[in-house]
Order: structure tokens, then sequence, then C-alpha cells
């Protein structure tokens, strides 16, 4: 076994590896480029050393400085984990010839599946289902509908030079195969001058569904079972479970049984993935092998049990598998949600910047997992992924792992740059997820317009306005403490209260109870127990017998609430005070469409136009810099400049106006 | 009797009317609660004692002496905060639109006089069209009554005026010399002189919101600390802030009972700086991670913003905290931040609330329009206020303390009482690049010279030793120690004696 390993990675991922190594007595050393350098992986090891600039070209991605690093620290193998050079033969072979062990598979078995024709040659070879298709050009309508006939309906027609949905045609019966031939070939040559089409089977409802082989030196491999991954936006997977709520167990055998094949066909030695495209028929074919370890790995490892880096590491020290397919358990159910530093409710812009305040959930072993790859006061640098953790949770029942992650994604509280969390949590219980309905295009399909507060519907509104009012009403129970007071005089506190949430009133009623309160709020009743402390940011108790955290920040008079994916503001009233602000008539808002509003908090480096000044629809209008990128803002309409609200040179923080139209 | 009772009765009934239906629904219109339904909210539920009820007003001219409405336009008396007695006015704009008559003014003479016998705050909730035009000269001396007497409380009795409605001419200099005013937005405004006339006189023509409007004067002027949405909210906001001072200058800031541990500590404050000197941090995360529950009462939020005053707890006491804020201006000091923060210190040092001043300042801002506005005189108010403040001062430096900005912001020198730096600290006279431009001023065309000299000046200044080595510094302390060490400072310096020489005021440059 080894002594020292080096992992030739950073966030999450080098922390996992760090996590394993150390358990198994392995020294490990981190490489760090200069944004990294007080990142949590470089902290979490036993030495560092830096390699380079932010840029991973000049780091991460420099297979010199990583040798280097080996050769300084005396590393006797390097971890790639997955992205930067985890898929690089070059890498492997360079190691190798420097007598340095590439944890992973060998230089030939990535080459052999880095390409994707040898890959799906070598797979239908082995007798791996590939999705049924006739390679070369189509030549006349005809010649469609007898291929069409071949491959069994339906069948999809596409441009070889398409892209975009365009040049794309699905036919169900052969007089639309060859009409389909007539229009693709036209739109083909339209759209990119190119005529040539093809026709392969048309997989319908499709579900992106993975095997996790372990492979060793000596001909043995093993499937540990298969990975829902078909919750992708824009083709980037959001969160992942095993098992698939959607497979039989004779589909999962079958997969199981070809993914090893291939496998062993390519000489494999180390974890790998066989990805598979399933249709609503259950019909599989083979898409590629991930010669890596996937970042959803977790998943599998929660119902297996097996440690899949401690089996990398194995392998690669010439360790035989001593594992058997029947060995291999699968127990319960695991999810994965990915935790990103992006803003869901706008369009998942990346977010970057200093982490305020980051508390993950507890980890419970063999229940609650958070694999995270920053710390509380950490920087999210702009020039790499925006994964901050991964947040895995395992349960007997897949019900019972949706209601885990739930109560978990409440616990998890990230502020100073944005999350996905309200997004999870919304995907947590939309119906089609609880049902395990659902296919590669569910988010496209059911966030056709992105995500917006109002896609979440809290269950119970009348549960946060008592949260709010637990937590005001502590405020008052110790400002009524307060020093300094006439005796005689004191306030006697009303246990009526009016909780404002956006333009809904809540009746609440509380009676003090042992270690909480009785609450009645809008006819519902809730005996909330908690410990919760004045400042913190998660209120963790128990309602009516069940165990809730909200997170809650005091901003001036408001109570920000987060819950179950829905954020609300409360405001806690005498019913009084209530009355009275009901009396008024409400003044009115500015119109913030007459204003151009900061999209995003930076740097306002420039402003393009003067006041008086007209603009026409797309005109140039100001740049921010934020994340040391250039955002251009243009005019979304004709409009008159009427006022600059900001100076070049200031920082903005998110909705800071800037410019004031007429 | 029975018929005294029953008239009584009539008189409360007709008092508690102010000016009628139609002028009460016409103040709802605008957005605007009636002058007892505020004191009732400001006070505690059923606290408030109303006096002078039945003060009318003694003006025979104009007609006015067919209509004398009891309680001549301003409701008056004392109630409770939390149990604590605070003394409040409230004008009635639907009584003659809240006008200033010589009687009105005598009843806001009566408590804000009980208020100093007993040392109790004062709370304006002002509303009010101006003097009471029939009555004249008797109008303007009961301004100036009241104006005198706002002198004389000032570091007496805390003074707090809320702006509810206009508040114009002569009527804004109560407010003016009290401790803090608050506006709500959009149904208050504040002018010396209003549109009409600015249009008459300069022909600039200009709204009564534009021109003294909340959001004006919240951040443009500075006049006001803070703006709310609406009545409800700045009512409920000024009780939030009357927790933190004390009554008078007689007591000590209150207390209440602590629950966030004196010596907790946070990590993450071990990342707050940079690496790179030039990039800006937030100076409230500093703020809401070292004081009690991370509640934090800012003050001025939105004007001269690259400095943060404001209202914390530590350990369940009173402080005031200065801070340079380097995501501003690079939190230079210039004209308005050290106006604003002088006159907070000056508070803070009248009413005993001990003073926690965090540093990162890279100088004064240069600027033909810093000078010929007068940085010198405003800079040396931060200066005096700082030199001349007995209360305990607690100094962290956090980075950059350089030059006259370093001694400004509470150094030893100014009888700082326990000044810390993090290691990131540098204390110099200037940044090392513009020493060095000085220093080696014949090395000006070998950029490389330079910046290898840059490098040692960089070495020698960009830390903590050199001001420790002086004592100028107490100790260099981890970030994340912060709280409990300030913690502890603040609770050794409970009994902190300190006099200035007798005098009959010194003369702070106006």
């Amino acid at each position: 076994m080894f002594s020292k390993i080096l992992i030739a990675n950073r966030g999450e991922i080098a922390c996992r590896v760090i996590r394993t190594a150390r358990r198994m007595g392995i020294r490990t050393v981190a490489v760090y480029s200069e944004a990294d350098s007080r990142a949590l992986h470089v902290r979490l090891a036993d030495e560092a050393v830096a390699i380079g600039s932010a840029a991973p070209r000049e780091s991460y991605l420099s297979m010199e400085r990583i040798l280097e690093a080996c050769r300084k620290t005396g590393a006797e193998a390097v971890h790639p984990g997955y992205g930067f050079l985890s898929e690089n033969a070059a890498f492997c072979r360079l190691l190798e010839a420097a007598g340095i062990v590439f944890i992973g598979p060998k230089a030939n078995a990535i080459e052999a599946m880095g390409d994707k024709i040898a890959s799906k040659r070598l797979a239908a070879a082995t007798g791996v289902n590939i999705i049924p298709g006739a390679a070369g050009a189509v030549e006349d309508a005809a010649h469609a509908g007898r291929i069409a006939g071949e491959i069994g309906y339906p069948v999809m027609i596409k441009a070889s030079a398409g892209g975009g949905g365009k040049g794309l045609r699905v036919a169900w019966n052969e007089s639309e195969a060859r009409e389909g031939f007539a229009s693709c070939v036209s739109e083909a040559l339209t759209a990119f001058g190119d005529g040539r089409v093809f026709v392969e089977k048309f997989i319908e409802e499709p579900r992106h569904i993975e095997i996790q082989v372990l492979a060793d030196a000596y001909g043995r491999a093993v499937s540990l079972w298969e990975r829902e991954c078909s919750i992708q936006r824009r083709h980037q997977k959001v969160l992942e479970e095993a098992p698939s709520p959607f497979l039989d167990e004779a589909t999962r055998h079958a997969m199981g049984r070809q993914a090893v094949a291939l496998a062993l066909a390519a000489g494999y030695q180390s974890a790998g993935t066989v990805e598979f495209v399933v249709g609503k028929d259950r019909g599989f074919y083979f898409l590629e092998m991930n010669t890596r370890l996937q970042v959803e790995h977790p998943v599998t490892e929660m119902i297996t049990g097996l440690d899949l880096v401690e089996w990398m590491i194995r392998i690669a020290a010439g360790e035989p598998l001593a594992l058997a397919q029947s060995d291999i358990r699968r127990e319960g159910w695991a999810m994965e949600c990915r935790i990103n530093a992006e803003d869901p409710f706008r369009g998942f812009l990346p977010s970057a910047g200093r982490l305020r305040r980051y508390l993950p959930p507890a980890e419970e072993p063999g229940r609650v997992r958070v694999d995270t790859g920053v710390a509380e006061g950490g920087e999210i640098p702009v020039h790499y992924d925006s994964m901050l953790a991964k947040l895995i949770v395992h349960e007997p029942t897949r019900a019972r792992a949706i209601a885990r992650m739930r109560a978990s994604l409440n616990e998890f509280y990230v502020r100073g740059v944005s999350s996905n969390i309200a997004f999870q949590a919304a995907l947590m219980q939309h119906p089609r997820f609880v049902s395990g309905d659902f296919n590669t295009g569910f988010i496209a399909q059911e966030y056709p317009h992105g995500f917006h507060s109002s896609d979440v519907i809290h269950e119970s509104p009348a549960f946060l306005a008592a949260v709010a009012a637990v937590a005001r009403r502590r405020y008052i129970a110790r400002a009524v403490r307060i020093s300094d007071q006439t005796r005689g005089m004191a306030r006697k506190v009303d246990s009526d209260w009016v909780v404002l949430i956006g333009p809904e009133r809540y009746a609440v009623h509380l009676d003090s109870i042992a270690g909480g309160y009785r609450v009645v709020s809008a006819n519902e009743r809730f005996e909330l127990l908690t410990d919760w402390r004045f400042g913190s940011p998660l209120m963790r108790g128990t309602c009516n017998g069940q165990a809730f955290c909200v997170q809650l920040e005091r901003i001036g008079l408001r109570f920000h609430l987060a819950h179950n994916g829905t954020e609300a503001d409360a405001i806690v009233m005498t019913v009084r005070a209530a009355e009275l602000l009901g009396r008024m008539k409400p003044k009115p808002k500015p119109d913030l469409s007459r204003f151009l509003l900061a999209p995003m908090p930076g740097l306002l480096t420039h402003i393009a136009v003067q006041a008086g000044q007209q603009v026409k629809t797309g005109e140039r209008l100001a740049v921010i810099e934020a994340m040391k990128m250039e955002n251009v803002l243009k005019a979304e309409q004709d409009a008159t400049v009427v006022a600059l609200l900001a100076e070049a040179g200031t920082s903005l923080t998110v909705d800071q106006p800037i410019l004031e139209f007429k | 009797m029975a018929d005294i009772i029953r008239q009584l009765a009539d008189k409360r009934e007709a008092a508690r009317m102010g000016g009628g239906a139609a002028r009460i629904a016409a103040q709802y219109a605008k957005g605007k609660l009636t002058a007892r339904e505020r004191i009732e909210l400001l006070l505690d539920p059923g606290s408030f004692e109303e006096w002078d009820m039945f003060v009318e007003h003694r003006c025979a001219d104009f007609g006015m002496e067919g209509q004398r409405p009891p309680g001549d336009g301003v409701v008056i008396g004392y109630g409770t905060v939390n149990g604590r007695v605070v003394f409040v006015f409230s004008q009635d704009f639907t009584v003659f639109g809240g006008s200033l008559s010589e009687s009105h003014a005598q009843k806001i003479c009566k408590i804000m006089d009980h208020a100093m016998k007993v040392g109790a705050p004062v709370v304006g909730l002002n509303d009010s069209g101006g003097a009471r035009i029939q009555e004249g000269v008797a109008s303007l001396g009961g301004y100036a009554d009241v104006f005198q007497r706002n002198v004389l409380a000032s570091g007496v009795i805390p003074q707090i005026s809320l702006i509810m409605g206009p508040c114009a001419g002569g009527a804004v200099y109560s407010p003016a010399m009290t401790d803090f005013i608050f506006m709500v937005q959009d149904s208050s405004y504040m002018f010396v002189t209003g549109p009409d006339v600015v249009k008459t006189v300069t022909h600039e023509e200009v709204t009564a919101e534009e021109l003294g409007g909340a959001l004006t004067h919240s951040t443009r002027s500075g006049v006001a600390d803070l703006a709310f949405e609406n009545d409800v909210e700045a009512l409920m906001m000024v009780r939030r802030l009357i927790g933190f001072i004390p009554s008078s200058n007689r007591e000590k800031p209150p207390t209440v009972p602590p629950f966030d541990p004196a010596d907790r500590v946070d990590y993450s404050l071990d990342t707050l700086v940079p690496d790179s000197p030039n990039t800006p941090y937030d100076i409230k995360e500093l703020i809401q991670k070292t004081v009690d529950d991370s509640d934090f009462f800012e003050l001025q939020s939105a004007y001269a913003a690259n400095i943060v005053i404001g209202f914390a707890r530590m350990d369940g006491a009173t402080v005031g905290i200065v801070a340079n804020q380097p995501m501003v201006l690079a939190g230079c000091l210039d004209i308005k931040s050290a106006v604003k923060a002088a006159r907070f210190v000056r508070f803070c040092d009248a009413f005993s609330i001990p003073i926690v001043t965090f540093v990162d300042v890279p100088g004064f801002m240069p600027g033909t329009a810093q000078e010929y506005g007068g940085i010198i005189k405003h800079g040396a108010k931060l200066l005096y206020a700082y030199a001349e403040c007995t209360v305990p001062k607690i100094t962290l430096i956090t980075r950059k303390a350089y030059g006259g900005a370093y001694d400004v912001m509470a150094s030893k020198h100014l009888r700082g009482d326990v000044n810390f730096a993090w290691p990131s600290a540098e204390i110099a006279v200037m940044g090392p690049k513009g020493a060095v431009e000085i220093i080696f001023r014949q090395d000006a065309g070998d950029p490389l010279k330079l910046a290898e000299r840059t490098e040692e000046y960089r070495e020698k200044f960009a830390n903590p030793f050199i001001a420790g080595s002086r004592g100028f510094i107490d100790d260099v302390i981890m970030p994340h120690e912060t709280r409990r060490r300030i913690c502890r400072s603040l609770a050794m310096l409970k009994n902190k004696k300190l006099e200035n020489p007798w005098r009959k005021h010194g003369n702070i440059p106006l």
C-alpha cells in the first residue's frame, strides 16, 4: 500500500479523497492554485504544494507542475478526482514513466473509452446494446423508410450537421419517415448548407441511468448497481439517486452484466461508470463509459456500504478485488443533491465571493453525509465549477430518503453567495419527482421559463407565521427584562399577534409552555418547542412532535424565513399595530421598470450614457465588473435617460438602481 | 359633580376626535396615522398618560376666537417603552394643520422640563404645517422656547425626533438639535424653505419630496438617521433604538440578559481580510460576527457609507460601533463620514456608552472638492470628538491605518484604552508605494528598484510590530478571538473614570 498520495484536484472531491486516505493511514498531499491558497482541501491535507496561478491551465491542468509536486513531496501515487486530468491518458503515461501510480484505469483503457466511436464499436462487439441506427447518410425517402423499418419505430431523422433541434424529425411510421426525410433534408440545406441526414432509434422519455463498476488488474469486475441521473438542467446533473425508481430487477441485472462485460473487454481496472440511456419501454442503450470517479458516486457508496475511493486506491496498489457480485449489497435508498453557488431565481447565474455563513447539516453516519469543499469564511473563486458541496442521504425507502433530504436542505444555511438550495427543495416536493415519473426532460418541461419563487407554494404558511411569532415573542420576552425599568410600570405582553407575510395576514395566539409556545395561527394549532437562541440563523425544534428547522434572519423589523424551498418575509405586530397599519392608505411603490437595476453585485466600471440621452433597444448603458467578468448592460427598450443614479467606481448591490429612464 | 364628570367625558371625547372625522380620513389617505395612534404604537400598550388635554390657544384674531379645540394640536404626556419612562409629544395635523401656537409650544416645553427633572428621553412626533400664523410673534417665541430647551437637554437626556409629516421653516431646528431624526418615506419632508419659495428665489423647480423627503435626508444631506416605510415601522424601530440608550446622562446604558457567550470564537473571521491589500471586504461582517446575536442597529446606513456607525450589545451591555468600510471609497475619511462619526462619538460619550472602533483606513480623501469643502475643519471634528471622549474606547486595526487618519481613529494617542491589531494590520504614514516614491525620489525612473524598495517598506511597516514596539498597540490578536477580547476589555473597563479639565466648554471646530 502507498504511504503517501497526491490529490490532483480541489474542492469537495479533494477533501473527500483525503478523508478516505486518512482513514487508510495514507498521508496526503494537496495541490493548489493561487486562488485556492486558503481553500479547505489545502488545510485538510498533510502537505500542500502551490502549483501556479488561478487559471486551470496554469495549475490543476498542468501535468508538469503536478509531477514536480509529486517528486518534491515523494508522493507514490496520484488520485485525479474528477474533471481536470482525471481522464487524460497522457497524464497517466507521464506518471507511469516517472514511476508514480495513477489511481485510476490504465492509459489504454482511458483511450479506448475516450473515443466515442471506438468505444461504441467495442461495446457492440462485446454485446452491449447500442442505439440502433444507420451510421451512413440516407440516400432518399425510400431508403429512409427502409432503414426505419429495420430499426423499428419511432425513429429520429437527424441532420449530420444538425444542432439545436434544427433538422430533426421524429417519425412513428413509414409515411412519416419519408416525409420527415424530405423536410429534414431541405431544412438542413437551408440551415447548414449540408443536406446529409441519418436515421436512428428515437428513445421515448429517455432516462439517464448509469452503472458503477469496479474492476481489478486480475480480470475481476463487479457491478455496484445503477444510479439514476435523469434530473438534469442543460445536460448538467442536478440530483442523483440509487437505486433508480424506474428499473426492474431484470433490466438492472442485464445492464450490470453488460457494463461488467464492457469493463473486462476494455481491460479496465479501477472504478468506472457505464452510462446508458433508458427509454420508457425499458430498452437501454450504451452512451459512453466514464473512466473516473463520478461526482455522484456517494449514492452508490451509501447503498453498497463500499468506499469507492478506497477500492480505487487498493486496485491501483495492485490488490485484487476481494468482492464477488454476490457480495455487493443494495440496501435502502440514497439520494444526492448538488449544492451549487448559483442563483436559481436569476437563471442559475453562478455566484462567487466570500462565504459569509456556511452551516451544512450535521452528518449522521449511514444517514446524512455532506461532502463539502468549503468552509465558512472561504472564498468561492470564479475560475472553477460552482459546486460547494454534495448533500447525500440514505434511508430504507425512497419516500423516507426524500423526507430526510427535505429536512437536511432546511438545515443547510449558506449566505454570502447564492445557492440552489431552494431549487433542490422545490424538486424534492414536485409531485412528478416524488412519484418517480420523470426523464431527462423533466426540468425543461416543468420549469420552461426558469425557476421562480411562485413555483414553490408552502404547504402551511400558517406554520411560517407561527415560527415568526415565536421568534418575535422570544425577543420581547428578553426586551421586557431590560435594566433601568420603573417600578410598577412593567410592560404587559399580549398573547395575540398578527403576522404579515406579503399581502397575507395571520392572526396568531401564543401561550407559553415549557420549552416553547402553544400557537394558534390562522386557526391551525402548533405546539412549537425550540431552544432557538437570538441571532441564530436556524430555528430547530419540534412542531406538534415533528422535528423542524426553519432558516430565519432578523433584518430590521422583518424575519426572513426560508423553509422547504419557500422564502418569505414576515413582520410580527401587535393586533393594534396591524389594525392601524390597515387604516393607512398604502403608498404607491416606486415603479422600478423605469430604472436600470444592477443584476448582480459588482463594480460599476463604466456608464456609457448621459442624462437626457435617448437610447435605443440594445444600446450599451453600463458595464459592471463582477466575478472578474465584464457584464454589459443594454437597453431593453427605447427610452430617455433621466438621471444617473450611480457613478463609475461604485460597488453595486443587487437591484441597486443605476439609471432612471423616462 | 355628576355634571362635571359628564363634561369631562365630553371634553375628552372631543379632544380625542382632534380635527374631526374628515381630517382624520385625510390623514389616513396620506398614509399617516393620527397623533394619538402614533403614541399608542410608540409606547407600551396602555401606558400612556396624557397631560394638558384641555389646553386651548389664547388667540382672538382672524376668527380664531371661535374655534378652540381642546389640546391645541399637540398631544403630550408620558408612558413607557419596555417598562422605562419616556416623555412624548405628538403633533396633531388634523388640528390647525398641527401648527405651533404659543400654548402648543408651552405643552412641548412642559414635558421637556419634566423629562429633564426625572432624567428620561423625549420623543417628538413631528407633523406640523409650521407656525400658527394668526398668532404671529407669539408662535415664533414658542419655537424659540422649544429650541432653548432642546439645547439645554442636549447631552442630558436623549432626544429623538420622528418626522411624520411636514416640518418646514423654523420648525426644522428643533429636530435638528435632537440626537436622532427618523423620517417616514413619502409622507414626511423637512426643509428650511419650501419648493414655492425656492422657485421664486432661485427659479429651481423641485418637489417637496426631492427637496426634503426621507430619501433626500437619509442619503444626500445626512439630516435624517434612517428612513422607514411607514408610521408603524418607524415607531416600532424607535422602540428598538430606545432599548440601546440610557434614560439620561445620570444612568449607565441599559443591559439585557445576554445569551450569546462572551467567549464565542468565530474562525471565519481569520479569512475576512483578503490577501490582496486592495481588495475590499465588508466590515459589517466583522461587526455582525462580533456583537451579541449579530444584532447591529445601524444609523445613517445610506449616508457616507464609507464609515459605519450604530449601536450593538456586547455581553448584554450597549456599545457604540464606529468602523471604516473598505467597500465604499476604500474606507477613506471624507467630510461627510467625519462629521457623521464625530456626532455619533459625542452622543456615546455624553451618555456613557463605550465605543468600539474598527479601523481600516487608507487616509483622508484627497481632492479639491474635499479641500474646498473644508475637510481640514470637518476632519478635525472627528479627531476632537475622539480626543475629548472619556468613555471606554476599544480600537481594533484590521488592516490599514495610514497617516493622520490612523491618529484620528481612536488611536492610543487619543486615550484609547485598549488598542488591538490583527496580524494583517499595517500601521504607517502611508501605503508602501506612496512612501517609497517620496523617500526614494532618486529612483523614480527605475521601476525595478522602486518595486524592490516598496517590498522593503512593506516588510518593515506592513505589520503591527513597529506600532507594537512603541506600545501604540497593546496586543496583536487573532481575528477569531475578537469578540472574546473585546468583551473582556469592556468588562475590565467597566469602572473607568477619566475627567477632562474643567472649562465652560471646549471649542470644537464647527
